[in-house]
């Protein structure tokens, strides 16, 4: 090739490239949202003499095109693939892959998040708890991090260090150790969270811990979608799909579950969740404030109220076979003082059982 | 709008090159200069007006410095329109410097001037300050199309970050250039290749001192990968931009001039000054150093001259007291290489790149800081007096990470890819092999660059605000 048919390719590629993508981009419909992200994508926004001379428009437009660029889920992936393998960078947005996992390097300790966090927590106890409840308990759930960081040559929280910073703040609270109970496999490997049917030994000791015996009878069910968990969009690598499952018991079919948003009754499990954004949703159906559980053929006649983030959605449905009623509050969706008027606390147990990333960035604790 | 962005690349860029070769010759600068309106309105629509000024009255001052060549009215009007333009600078961006230190000194309480500086000002107004220099001096005419004139002063190739393009560059280009197969490929070749040292490099590079700087794990190693990091950075940044200028100018059929030439290679603080950023050096020199009589004046002058214009350099680049030591540390370094360092460098050459790259990444270490207290914070991280490790988890980790990146860009910031480049082109069918690799390899730069643009939204342009 010659070096004029060479420029003349250089000109032509480049000429095909950008106005090809110019022109898909326009053509192209736009989409309204990120299966792999997980969110709403930008639309065209509002054009008129006010949102340009604001700068408000082109802020937008800015933002539009990059969601809306054609292929945009491919170029994620090529953008992926040229960090890990040619620039041999160890992480993607602090994702990394381990042991067929995708892992978020949760690194490093908020200090000020775990005050925060023990602060609302202390404001709870004072405010609902405190002369009402028999026991007090607090429980952390390790990030998967904790499990692969320190093998694979990765940055993690000195998770010691943090758990001593939390608990010190709370000395009305039993802690309640769940990181030798666990293991990076009863955690999805595409998700940040844990695996329902992986977590019998979890809810047992748990459950024990706190005076409860668990029969730890289920029928272990598929459900029929392949699961792409959170990580998967974000680490914007080809992982293969995983296979969601949950526990039934006779027990559950008894079980009223009671969703204090809408002041209706709802399944344990909600399949038709498993259709969403977020199969893990399927889990007393995902982000709720204020759910109980009530159990009239429970073995004990104990109650339990339980601050908790989404972990506790899987967890939750296997801990009611030994209590009466359980309550679930998430404050980060209701505030605490609300909470007064719908928790009846005398006599029951309280569980602060959140996932070490939650508290690490717990600015959405109310 | 930045060039390293979805916007620039995929809707304004190929929207301004189909309207420019479409309109007739004679309607292209009038293509330029409106599309340059929008680009830079598009960043900030309020400042437009701000330039608009500005280029007018440097018009209007160049036609009348020409109509009175040799007349003192010419003097008088070449003084009014650098006082103007200085003037204009001189508020946007240094007022708030001299009223806070004014406050510090004297403990009156001033009231702030709450205006944010207007995107490439110090580009601009150096280039409509030369213009008018020039026509000043007879060594250009003054140009009556005022088209001509706000198309060269606003051209978004080099609005933004420059280089800093002199009116006599492209006098001739104004009115007559020409644009072929061979040009654009050339011009497109430059700009991929700016593309990419700016989002593949700098970018990536800019997270890692972003990272640093957040880090509360610092040890002497953190420092001094942040300090080559960083310095790696802002060349890349810089030259990418540069590159990015001239490639798109040579599409358009105009010759900028080269602004860096592998300054990192430099044997000397002299000869670093030649190869970084070069128009804004010859800018100082022959507009500032050589009119207060240079190095032709007695020892005690040309200290002056020296500590007056790289104090000049330093403020330009920002109204810091961090951006003045940044400037006088060059001045005190060239005047010891001038006095007797020199003829040493020049003897031991080794000792010489050792010492360059020592100096620059001290220097930039200084020219990053938010402010002295960081520049002395990170200066004693750096030798061991922050009582920091030496080693962290995190320093090792990141520098782990970053490793092959790093290394990447040193070997970016030498000619051995060109020389190697240039080898296989020397050998049998080493042409034809460059012939078909060389699309290829410009393709896939241009989609790696697109899908970190897609991916992250982390874009800051650093000479935005100089």
């Amino acid at each position: 090739m010659s070096e004029k048919m060479k420029n003349r390719v250089i000109v032509v590629v480049s000429i095909v490239l950008v106005y090809g993508f110019l022109l898909w981009g326009i053509f192209q419909k736009d989409g309204s949202l990120s299966v792999s992200e997980r969110r709403k994508l930008t639309q065209f926004p509002k054009l008129s003499v006010e949102t340009v001379l604001s700068g408000e428009f082109m802020e937008k437009f800015d933002k539009y095109t990059l969601d809306q660029f054609p292929l945009r889920d491919l170029f994620r992936r090529v953008k992926a693939y040229t960090s890990f393998y040619v620039l041999r960078q160890k992480d993607n947005h602090d994702i990394y892959l381990q042991d067929g996992h995708a892992i978020k390097m949760e690194y490093p300790l908020n200090e000020k998040s775990i005050e925060h966090a023990a602060d609302r927590f202390s404001y709870v106890y004072d405010k609902l708890l405190a002369g009402k409840v028999n026991n007090v308990y607090v429980s952390l759930i390790p990030d998967k991090n904790y499990f692969a960081a320190a093998d694979a040559g990765y940055l993690s929280l000195n998770y010691d260090d943090f758990v001593g910073k939390l608990t010190d703040r709370m000395p009305y609270a039993e802690y309640l150790d769940l990181f030798p109970v666990l293991s990076l496999e009863d955690y999805y490997a595409t998700d940040t969270h844990w695996r329902q049917e992986k977590l019998r030994q979890t809810a047992v000791f748990l459950a024990q811990e706190m005076g409860v015996t668990l029969s730890d009878s289920y029928t272990v069910k598929k459900a029929e979608v392949p699961f792409y968990g959170v990580y998967y969009g974000q680490s914007a690598l080809p992982l293969p799909a995983e296979d969601i499952f949950y526990l039934e018991a006779d027990w559950m079919q008894d079980c009223i579950v009671t969703d204090y948003e809408t002041d209706r009754q709802m399944p344990f499990y909600t399949l038709e969740k498993l259709q969403g954004n977020d199969p893990y949703e399927l889990f007393l159906g995902g982000p709720k404030s204020l759910i109980s559980i009530e159990n009239p053929n429970a073995t004990t006649d104990k109650e339990l109220i339980v601050f908790r983030d989404s972990f506790g959605s899987s967890l939750m449905p296997l801990l009611a076979e030994g209590y009466r009623k359980i309550t679930l509050a998430d404050i980060r969706y209701i505030q605490p003082d609300i909470l007064a008027g719908f928790l009846q606390c005398e006599g029951a147990d309280a569980l602060f059982l959140y996932s070490t990333s939650v508290i690490n960035h717990s600015e959405t604790i109310k | 709008m930045l060039f390293s962005s979805i916007p620039f690349l995929y809707y304004f860029l190929p929207a301004v090159m189909l309207l420019y070769f479409l309109v007739p010759k004679k309607l292209r600068n009038s293509v330029l200069f409106l599309s340059s309106m929008f680009f830079y309105a598009w960043g900030e629509p309020r400042y437009v007006w701000f330039m608009l000024f500005s280029i007018t009255q440097g018009y209007l001052f160049g036609l009348l410095i020409e109509r009175f060549q040799g007349q003192r009215l010419s003097k008088v009007f070449l003084t009014s329109t650098i006082a103007v333009s200085l003037g204009l600078l001189g508020y946007c961006k240094y007022a708030n410097f001299f009223l806070e230190n004014f406050h510090a000194l004297t403990g009156v309480a001033v009231p702030v001037v709450k205006l944010a500086l207007p995107i490439g000002i110090s580009f601009y107004t150096f280039q409509i300050v030369s213009y008018t220099i020039d026509v000043y001096r007879g060594d250009v005419k003054a140009q009556r199309n005022y088209i001509h004139l706000a198309a060269y002063i606003s051209m978004f190739p080099q609005l933004i970050a420059g280089p800093i393009v002199r009116y006599s560059d492209i006098d001739r280009e104004l009115a007559e250039r020409t644009t072929d197969w061979d040009k654009a490929a050339e011009g497109i070749r430059r700009f991929v290749i700016g593309l990419s040292k700016k989002i593949l490099i700098a970018n990536l590079l800019g997270e890692l001192v972003a990272i640093f700087k957040a880090s509360d794990e610092k040890s002497l190693l953190f420092y001094w990968v942040y300090a080559i990091a960083f310095s790696l950075h802002i060349y890349f940044d810089f030259s990418g931009y540069s590159d990015m200028a001239i490639g798109l100018g040579r599409i358009f059929g105009f010759h900028f001039p080269e602004n860096f030439r592998y300054p990192f290679i430099s044997g000397s603080i002299t000869e670093f000054w030649r190869r970084w950023h070069i128009s804004l050096g010859s800018w100082f020199r022959d507009y500032l150093y050589i009119p207060l009589g240079g190095n032709r004046v007695n020892r005690v002058k040309w200290v002056r001259n020296l500590f007056l214009v790289w104090m000049a350099t330093g403020l330009w680049h920002g109204a810091e007291w961090n951006f003045v030591l940044w400037g006088l540390y060059f001045a005190v370094l060239l005047m010891l290489e001038k006095l007797f360092l020199l003829p040493i460098l020049q003897k031991h050459k080794v000792f010489s790149h050792i010492y360059v790259l020592f100096l620059i990444v001290i220097n930039f270490v200084i020219f990053d800081a938010s402010g002295m207290t960081e520049v002395f914070a990170h200066l004693a991280g750096m030798f061991g007096l922050a009582g920091a490790p030496v080693l962290s988890p995190a320093s090792v980790y990141y520098l782990r990470s970053f490793g092959c990146l790093i290394l990447i860009a040193v070997i970016g910031a030498t000619p051995l890819p060109k020389y190697l480049v240039e080898k296989v082109r020397g050998r049998k069918g080493g042409e034809k092999i460059l012939a078909i690799l060389e699309p290829v390899y410009l393709a896939a730069l241009l989609i790696a660059c697109t899908a970190f643009l897609i991916d992250g939204s982390f874009n800051p342009f650093l000479y935005f605000r100089f």
